[in-house]
């Protein structure tokens, strides 16, 4: 992988605010990012492809009268491509229309220090290591059953890093490694065909363990096979962590962003300090979380990462805030201005989404349950309704719980509810968490579920 | 670029034995705005160049992509590729091999009547802002109103080992518009899309006062909707809905590489699997619609696509490799979304074609089902599940459209819902929409009213 160079990105950074102020912005604010990704695929069974990405870029945001202009380019070797983003920017400004509620860019503040961000043996990777691990992914799935397919997969090292600068002196460097391997699954048997089924692990550190990932992939397609459909009822469902990040990402997190609240997209709006969920239920946002997979020192704002306390015991606390937002309440940003890239101005997303776990075991979740519904994954949440929460997908790969036993797999089940209102009815949290994108949780069970089948 | 590309392919070719090279260079322009009850968050424009190397060596597929079109840098990163793919090719069983593809040397230059990089970014922030104000006047219970605009401007040259060089010009003009209304405890939400490969022209069909009208009409009458009753139900689907229908449930499953992996269409070719009525095609030939390109990705011609023929199996969407694959010819349905990425197998413009079914005819004799008017994303799975979100419809009662619903959702087994399509429509509409397989593309999905004996409605009530 390519070396990046602090010193070089930061630079980058600090001179494009400074040609910014010099061609007439008031304020300016540049983010330099580079990043390596390096990856071996698994296709249909086989090790088929490999790939390397190198990316970087510069995006610089300047401010003429109250008038956000804003402009990227990925050539950061070339002066006059860098000048012309620049100018690009500001002249941005100048056609667009003043915001009376700009508030200005963020001050300087001191970054906390964070832990397991970065590995150096991620780094150092090569494409013949990630064949091997992508191989041991692939023998486990096919030792574990025959009738599964791998269908895609593969595993991936990424290196990146990121500077922001700003008029105001913010300036800060942060860099960070990832390592992710996954396998998607089918069941396949006497014609019968199985949901697609997913594992995964990603992780900040060079600690994975692909050949789990192999075998819980093909377990978990082998045994959705004789699938069957189920009544439509009312019953307990248990939503594991993949299932939850893709409900939670169209819904619950959207409701805390504060410009969903501002904007009257949010159903938590006015809700602090009330009850919005279980007691059992206590939700942070934390940017420092230890190898957390959106773990950093700042955010897409320099603004410094916090754990932002968002629901305790049940009681709706606090939302995420980035800068903008913030001040329009008279607070402080919590962090959560996020970059998508370079070519990309902030937006407000959460960090580690963290659902705060148990004190049972998964097994114990689902020993108590007298009839239910285990989720693994979901199809359609992103057909949510972002504002009210309210949802209905199918829950695929799923299987029926009865007296306490997983009884067997269940096909086109649809579950269908409100966001909030599965928050309220949550009678478990186990005590194994574990981090799928910007969530970290447990498995989550929840009563009175509205399950439809036939 | 032609001469750089060149010297790049043949350093691949002859160093390291590539069985073949393909060079994607590309220069972009953005511009982007995005506007929250017509506030301008911020005006944004920005240029790119890059490259996208792709290789065959030893059977395995090797890939590299820089931002750069420098030559130095471009042998670089081929030589990266070549090695990517040797490291990948020590474990292959099958190597892969590519479907015979004519060679092409041709420039497409695109004639916009209105070039939206020519167009200033003061016109285009007024265009939105005209969209923000016909939906935030609407009515006093519209509380919020995104808009986010994307034009796209730029060149992609493209060069592959078998001698092929395509010059072509990439256009796209996109405006999303979403809406929330408010009254008590009640929250609804309404979003359009407008999408075109034609021009900024697209702004004059569909005006931002019709566009946003329809934006805040649906979010104000979802205010007095109620739910929907979950269970089983006949349905009729407008062009909106039946095209992401088809799209889902059917197109994801007929993409060959789906196929391959084992979707439940693995053995149906040529063989019947939906009514009489079912007539479904995949074309990237439709002019100035938003899934529309003349060639692909990998250099092939893009075309009009039998996908079924009244009801039978006719064929599925292929790339060069799944084409060998299957003996059959590329379809034109490789895309790759920049040069940050591999081409893949993609949809275009997806449609049920019109039979001749009035919509009089098609509600006719419905007692109690649903009629569904406007989808909110949807999502397939390998073993024919498909699920679409419903942002508007209405209940139909004794044959006539009744009540609203909202939050609804479809979902059902396409096989089993495919047979139960029992009248089409006579009328024809392509809606945009963009579709996400790790990657995102620009599509069109449509077709004619359509009812659906019966399919699954997912609802809380």
């Amino acid at each position: 992988m390519v070396a990046l160079k602090q010193e070089k990105l930061l630079s980058t950074a600090e001179s494009a605010v400074k040609s910014a102020l010099k061609k007439g912005a008031a304020e300016a604010e540049a983010y330099v990012v580079e990043s390596c990704s390096t990856m071996v695929g698994i296709e249909r069974g086989q090790i088929a492809k490999s790939s390397r990405v190198v990316d970087q870029g510069l995006g610089v945001r300047a401010i003429v009268n109250k008038t956000v202009g804003f402009s990227y380019t990925n050539m950061l070797d070339d002066k006059k491509a860098l000048e012309e983003a620049v100018e690009k920017a500001v002249s941005a400004a100048r056609a667009s229309k003043p915001d009376k509620d700009w508030p200005g860019f963020p001050v300087e503040r001191s970054f906390p220090s964070v832990k397991g961000g970065f590995d150096k043996r991620i780094v150092e990777l090569r494409a013949d290591d990630l064949v091997e691990i992508a191989g041991l992914i692939l023998d486990s799935a096919e030792a574990t059953d025959k009738r599964v397919i791998p269908v895609e997969g593969g595993v991936s090292a990424s290196y990146g890093c990121g500077a922001v600068a700003n008029s105001n002196g913010v300036a800060g460097f942060d860099s960070g490694t990832v390592i992710d391997c996954g396998l998607a699954t089918v069941g396949n048997d006497a014609g019968e065909v199985t949901p697609v089924c997913y594992e995964l692990n990603t992780e900040r550190s060079y600690d994975i363990d692909p050949e789990w990932v192999g075998r819980e992939a093909a377990r978990l397609a082998a045994s959705s096979l004789k699938a069957k459909k189920v009544e439509t009822k009312c019953i307990t469902v248990i939503f594991v962590q993949t299932a939850l990040q893709e409900l939670l990402s169209f819904t619950l997190i959207n409701a805390v962003k504060a410009d969903y609240v501002q904007r009257n997209q949010s159903a938590l709006k006015g809700k602090i300090g009330e009850r919005v969920a279980s007691e059992l239920v206590s939700v942070y946002d934390d940017g420092l979380l230890e190898g957390g997979l959106r773990t950093g020192k700042f955010d897409g704002e320099g603004v410094p990462h916090q754990r932002t306390p968002l629901i305790m015991k049940g009681v709706l606390r606090g939302f995420i805030y980035d800068n903008y937002t913030a001040k329009k309440e008279g607070k402080e940003s919590t962090g959560n201005a996020t970059r998508g890239g370079y070519w990309s101005t902030p937006s407000l997303e959460a960090n580690n989404f963290h659902v705060v776990s148990g004190s049972k075991s998964n097994d114990a979740l689902v020993d108590e349950v007298n009839e239910g519904l285990i989720v693994y994954l979901l199809q359609g949440a992103h057909s949510s309704n972002p504002a009210s929460g309210d949802f209905s997908v199918v829950g695929a790969p799923a299987w029926k719980i009865e007296k306490g036993e997983i009884a067997y797999a269940v096909k086109g089940a649809m579950v269908s509810g409100n966001v909030f209102e599965l928050l309220r009815n949550v009678s478990g949290l186990s005590d194994m968490e574990r981090q799928v994108g910007a969530l970290v949780s447990p498995w989550v069970r929840v009563e009175n579920v509205k399950v439809i089948g036939k | 670029m032609k001469d750089v590309l060149s010297k790049v392919l043949d350093f691949a070719s002859g160093k390291f034995g590539a069985e073949y090279v393909e060079a994607r260079a590309q220069r972009l322009f953005r511009t982007m705005l995005t506007l929250k009850e017509g506030r301008v968050e911020a005006a944004r424009q920005g240029l790119e160049n890059g490259t996208a190397l792709r290789v065959l060596v030893k059977g395995a597929w090797g890939f590299a992509s820089v931002g750069s079109l420098d030559s130095k840098v471009l042998v670089e990163a081929v030589s990266d590729a070549c090695k990517m793919a040797e490291a990948a090719s020590s474990r292959l069983k099958t190597p892969l091999k590519l479907a015979e593809a004519k060679s092409i040397e041709d420039k497409v230059t695109l004639k916009p009547r209105k070039d939206p990089s020519k167009v200033s970014i003061e016109d285009k922030i007024d265009t939105n802002l005209s969209l923000n104000e016909a939906i935030m006047s609407f009515d006093s219970h519209v509380k919020s109103c995104t808009i986010d605009y994307l034009d796209l401007t730029g060149t992609s040259y493209f060069m592959n080992s078998d001698g092929s060089y395509i010059e072509q010009g990439k256009l796209y003009v996109w405006a999303r518009a979403v809406a929330t209304a408010v009254e008590g405890d009640v929250l609804t939400f309404s979003r359009e899309e407008i999408g075109s490969t034609s021009g900024y022209e697209v702004f004059d069909v569909q005006t931002p006062e019709s566009v946003g009208k329809m934006v805040a009409e649906r979010a104000v009458g979802q205010l007095k909707a109620k739910k929907p009753k979950g269970g089983t139900f006949p349905a009729v689907l407008t062009p909106n809905f039946v095209g992401v229908f088809v799209h889902e449930a059917f197109g994801h499953l007929a993409e060959a590489d789906l196929t391959l992996s084992g979707s439940v269409l693995g053995d149906k070719l040529g063989k019947k699997v939906g009514s009489d009525f079912v007539t479904f095609y995949d074309d990237g030939t439709v002019k100035g619609a938003f899934g529309s390109y003349k060639y692909d990705d990998e250099g092939v011609p893009a075309q009009k696509t039998l996908l079924v023929k009244n009801g039978v199996v006719a064929g599925l969407m292929h790339n060069r490799e799944t084409a060998q694959k299957f003996g059959a010819k590329p379809t034109g349905n490789a895309r790759a979304e920049d040069f940050h990425v591999e081409p893949i197998i993609r949809m275009r413009n997806t449609f049920i074609e019109p039979r001749d079914h009035s919509l009089e005819e098609m509600f006719e004799g419905i007692k109690f089902g649903y009629y569904l008017k406007s989808f909110r994303g949807g999502q397939a799975n390998l073993d024919g599940t498909f699920q679409v979100g419903v942002q508007e419809a209405y209940e139909i009662v004794n044959g006539e459209v009744g009540k609203p619903v909202r939050n609804a959702s479809i979902s059902g087994n396409t096989l089993e819902t495919l047979l139960k399509v029992d009248a089409v429509g006579e009328d024809f509409e392509l809606w945009p929409g963009r579709c996400g397989k790790g990657q995102t593309a620009f599509t069109c999905d449509g077709g004619a009213h359509t009812r659906v004996k019966e399919v699954l409605v997912g609802g809380s009530a």
